[in-house]
């Protein structure tokens, strides 16, 4: 009789049952995404480890001749033994070694030692590849935090998905109470009614979990081949293969069982603990608990208003989860859009636009002196070289006299004021950041030249000029002179040294920095001395940077490809005798905005995916509102109300139920993004320009159109349905 | 011999300022077999003492003894098991499930014990109560009276000890209600069904062997008849 009860009601419900069917669908879909993708992820990390420190479990060093090695291979766990010829010295040497049960690996190691005779401090473990296969020492109890983390994140969604689809099965199961009360009345148990209604659950569900599980695997395959695609070019990643495990879609199905599971299980009790007497009361009508009047709503468009304003606050709480659901999604929805903008304007700031002419093309020459570099005009000469210069970079401090700070900054307060305690004072002296940036003597007489200084002899340029960070803030600095402009010798020294102070020659002072890709620190004085002037001071002071820079510009409107070439061409000049690394500047803006570009597909899809949960949801909700208010409707109806009034009940509620959700989530986006643009001191203006508008819109269009269109089917439904019928009054009466 | 007997039953709804007594006090045997109709104004507490005994609703004080069980301490599984065998609940309105069958309907109590019915027994209830034509129609498809017949079919599939009929003809013309309390009287004769009705109706009263008159949820009156 349960079967034929279920059947027949499946059959004759053919929306609702379908709602539930999409619910556990998309749940499994998700589920099996996120499990997927962790295990892709863990796999990728395991492989990374792997190529970067090698598979090896466990090591042995010392002195370990080849019976040592066979008796480490005989070992009962072991799979294998090998000498790692690269580590190993004459008398120290490392065995690498392989287990079968990693497991016990913290056990048999020391085993292993003690046999050889070795102290226990010479076997090392691999413990970051370890710990990836959830393997620790005993001895320190440090949790699996990453296993951890993915459970957590697992367990939240999957709670995120009970919250929002248990209401499908709320809907349609509460479309029957009196029919349960009837049950309930001739005599079926509790037990009985919670699993007929579980019975229901899972023959509804079998189906959409299995293939929401498997189109997941699909999809979350896709997604590997989207962050290969777009993260092609990230240094020091490897292409990451596909993989997947039996173990994991038992897990997968296992969740999302479970997820659906709870999510029928929630409604079905509450409704089998219904007492058969307020279960067969229920006639499915809406009841009011108290008398409540929606003023505004019956202000607004009279008696269809208060009707409409009565049967959304009865319905409070069915509601309040597809309001919770729609306002979720949204709120996820814009403020990563923003955020999104945010950032993209952010980088933009501190990098693109700021090194946009001050550099083509970097090249590090690592450990190795500008006074080594003779390459500088054989560079020069390369076709499609506007200009490049070589330089290096060095710390020195210089104490400035209190009386010779400028008088703009003692305007601002003091240097005290600016600078906070970058700067300390002692004896009536600033002691401050002196960084040297040394160019090649062509470089240096070249930015002479630009600024308008004569350079004879030796002597330095003084970049004086301190972030006025009184009135600005950091993305959008001003400046103002550091110094008087009089000393024309300044006094350097290394940092915590006080002695051997070397003074060096000003040729005159700038607030103009040389075009290089370099960002000074606040508050610092830079000079910016010829390499010929470097020469004669090096051996007194200055920290000298490990590595020279050598920045190209390239000849204006220059492509990709040509700037690849050309990148080509200048590595293969300097980096016959050194060991180089290069960059471009437009090849880093290209994968830049492709792995911008990723993050925001993958959150993206994210985001569309939490929004179709939402109107999903939104939809199932209000068809299964409209369902339930068959009665109400016809009385309604039987009292006169036209099919005009009728409708216009129907757009209010559809009005208010779509238009909550975003009158809620609307200023806490606002207020959401207003502290980002506060937290990165963006111009505010700047991010109203760039507002993703038309994605926000869409959305918000979206989300009244699926509830108008659950408002026209059920409506039209509603409106052609057998009035006789839905006033049949079945209670007890 | 007693098949009912209820001691000091008192049923109290909401708490505090704004409660009302539904029931106070009400003693009250029942022996087999007998035909107790009980009436008095609206509000008195008939449908409240009627779903006490059928333990759709516990009392708030009293005890309440079925063929020497006490039904006011079960469970609700037990009750529901309870329901399920010793009572038939009958009400105004038919309360069939609308998408089974007047078969299933009507044999929905033995199939929650997963039993099968006994042909013979089904067979002639049908026929007495003149639905035997219409098994296999939906409940919307029948008339209000073949509706409630077939809920007295339900209520009588298990052959229980009391059969409890809350206004059965309120809904129904005069024709329909006479032939409805012919019938339960027949199964009261014929199978020696003990039945509680409740009625508004003064002449349905008369045709029981037992009158009791309830007013603000006291009995004030309990006549046998001949
Ligand atoms: N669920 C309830 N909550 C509060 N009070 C209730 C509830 N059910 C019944 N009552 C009250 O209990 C009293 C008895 O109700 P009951 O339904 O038993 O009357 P009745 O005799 O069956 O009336 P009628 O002849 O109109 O059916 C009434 O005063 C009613 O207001
Ligand atoms: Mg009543």
């Amino acid at each position: 009789m349960w079967k034929d009860y279920s059947v027949s009601f499946i059959k004759k419900n053919r929306a609702s049952s379908i709602s539930i069917m999409v619910a556990a669908f998309i749940s499994a879909l998700f589920l099996s995404l996120l499990c997927s993708l962790f295990f892709n992820f863990w796999n990728y990390d395991v492989e990374q480890i792997v190529l970067e420190e090698g598979g090896w479990q466990g090591r042995i060093t010392g002195e370990i001749d080849e019976d040592d090695l066979a008796m480490i291979q005989n070992f009962a766990n072991v799979e294998s033994a090998s000498v790692n010829e690269e580590l190993s010295e004459e008398s120290e040497i490392v065995v690498d070694v392989y287990f079968q049960d990693t497991r016990t690996i913290y056990r048999d190691m020391p085993l292993i030692t003690e046999k050889l005779g070795l102290d226990a401090d010479a076997a090392s473990y691999h413990e970051l590849l370890l710990s990836r296969y959830l393997i620790h020492d005993p001895q320190d109890a440090k949790p699996p935090l990453l296993m951890a983390f993915y459970l957590v994140i697992l367990i939240i969604m999957s709670l995120a998905l009970v919250l929002i689809i248990h209401n499908s099965f709320a809907v349609t199961m509460n479309a029957r109470i009196h029919q349960f009360g009837i049950f309930s009345s001739v005599g079926a148990t509790p037990g009985q009614i919670c699993t007929c209604l579980m019975q229901e659950a899972a023959v509804l569900c079998a189906a959409p979990i299995l293939v929401g599980s498997i189109i997941g695997i699909a999809l979350s395959f896709g997604v590997i081949q989207a962050i290969n695609l777009l993260a092609a070019d990230v240094a020091g990643r490897h292409e990451a293969v596909f993989q997947y495990h039996p173990l994991i879609f038992v897990v997968t199905i296992l969740v999302s069982v479970l997820t659906v599971f709870i999510s029928a299980w929630l409604p079905a009790r509450k409704l089998s603990r219904l007492t058969p007497l307020e279960a067969i009361r229920n006639t499915g009508e809406l009841q009011l608990k108290k008398k409540k009047h929606s003023r505004i709503l019956s202000l607004l468009f009279g008696i269809e208003g208060e009707l409409a304003g009565n049967a959304l606050k009865a319905q409070k709480k069915a509601l309040r989860t597809s309001t919770l659901s729609l306002t979720l999604s949204f709120l996820g929805f814009t403020v990563m859009l923003c955020f999104f903008t945010l950032s993209g304007i952010s980088t933009n700031h501190t990098y693109f636009e700021r090194y946009q002419d001050a550099w083509d093309v970097m090249v590090t020459v690592k450990n190795t002196g500008i006074e080594n570099i003779e390459q500088a005009e054989e560079i020069n000469q390369l076709h499609g070289v506007k200009s490049s210069v070589a330089y290096q970079k060095a710390e020195t401090v210089c104490a400035i006299p209190e009386t010779d700070i400028s008088d703009e900054v003692n305007a601002l307060g003091g240097l005290g004021t600016v600078a906070g305690s970058s700067v300390t004072l002692a004896e009536g002296s600033y002691l401050i950041k002196a960084p040297i940036v040394i160019m090649d003597d062509a470089g240096f007489k070249e930015y002479c030249e630009q600024i308008g200084i004569t350079s004879e002899g030796d002597g330095s340029i003084v970049l004086n000029r301190i972030w006025d960070s009184v009135n600005s803030n950091f993305r959008y600095k001003e400046y103002v002179p550091f110094i008087k402009e009089e000393p024309d010798a300044i006094l350097l020294q290394n940092a915590g040294q006080g002695e051997n102070p070397v003074e060096l020659p000003v040729f005159g002072f700038t607030q103009e920095a040389p075009v290089l890709r370099e960002e000074y620190a606040n508050y610092a004085l830079v000079q910016f001395i010829p390499l010929s002037m470097w020469e004669k001071i090096s051996g007194q002071i200055g920290n000298p940077e490990a590595d020279t820079y050598i920045r190209v510009l390239a000849e204006d409107g220059i492509t990709l490809t040509e700037l690849n070439a050309l990148e080509k061409d200048i590595v293969q000049v300097i980096g016959r005798e050194y060991t180089v690394e290069s960059e471009n500047r437009i090849q880093e803006k290209v994968s830049d905005e492709n792995m911008q570009k990723g993050a925001m597909w993958i959150l993206g899809a994210f985001c569309v995916l939490l929004a179709v949960i939402g109107i999903a949801n939104v939809f199932s909700n209000t068809l299964g509102f409209l369902r339930q208010r068959k009665r109400e409707f016809a009385q309604y109806m039987s009292v006169g109300m036209t099919p005009e009034g009728m409708r216009k009940m129907f757009c209010i509620e559809a009005l208010v139920i779509a238009g909550r959700p975003l009158l809620i989530t609307l200023p806490l986006t606002v207020l959401s993004v207003g502290f980002m643009i506060t937290a990165s001191y963006l111009n505010p203006m700047e991010f109203l320009t760039k507002l993703p508008i038309v994605p926000i819109v869409i959305f918000i269009l979206a989300i009244f159109g699926f509830v108008s269109l659950a408002y026209y089917i059920g409506g039209k439904r509603m409106l052609n349905c057998n009035m006789v019928d839905a006033l049949r009054n079945d209670s007890v009466g | 011999m007693e098949i009912l007997k209820c001691e000091g039953i008192r049923k109290v709804y909401g708490s505090g300022e704004n409660c009302v007594t539904a029931l106070d006090r009400i003693d009250l045997s029942v022996d087999k077999g007998e035909f107790v109709a009980i009436v008095g104004a609206s509000g008195s507490g008939k449908s409240t003492l009627l779903h006490i005994l059928g333990s759709v609703d516990q009392p708030t004080e009293g005890k309440v003894v079925v063929e020497g069980t006490d039904i006011s301490t079960m469970n609700r599984t037990q009750s529901a098991i309870f329901r399920r065998r010793k009572v038939g609940l009958v009400y105004q309105f038919y309360n069939l499930i609308p998408t089974l069958t007047i078969r299933k309907n009507i044999l929905m109590p033995l199939s929650l014990d997963k039993r099968k019915p006994n042909q013979e027994y089904f067979e002639q209830v049908v026929n007495t109560l003149g639905i035997a034509d219409k098994l296999d129609f939906l409940p919307s498809q029948l008339s209000g009276g073949q509706q409630q017949r077939a809920a007295i079919a339900r209520s009588l599939i298990y052959r229980p000890a009391l059969l409890l009929a809350d206004e059965p003809t309120g809904n129904l013309d005069q024709k329909n209600s006479k032939e409805i309390i012919d019938m339960l009287k027949l199964s009261n004769r014929n199978l020696n069904q003990t039945i509680l009705l409740i009625t508004h109706d003064e002449k349905i009263a008369l045709e029981a062997d037992r009158i009791v008159t309830i007013e603000d949820g006291r009995i004030i009156s309990d006549r046998k008849r001949g």
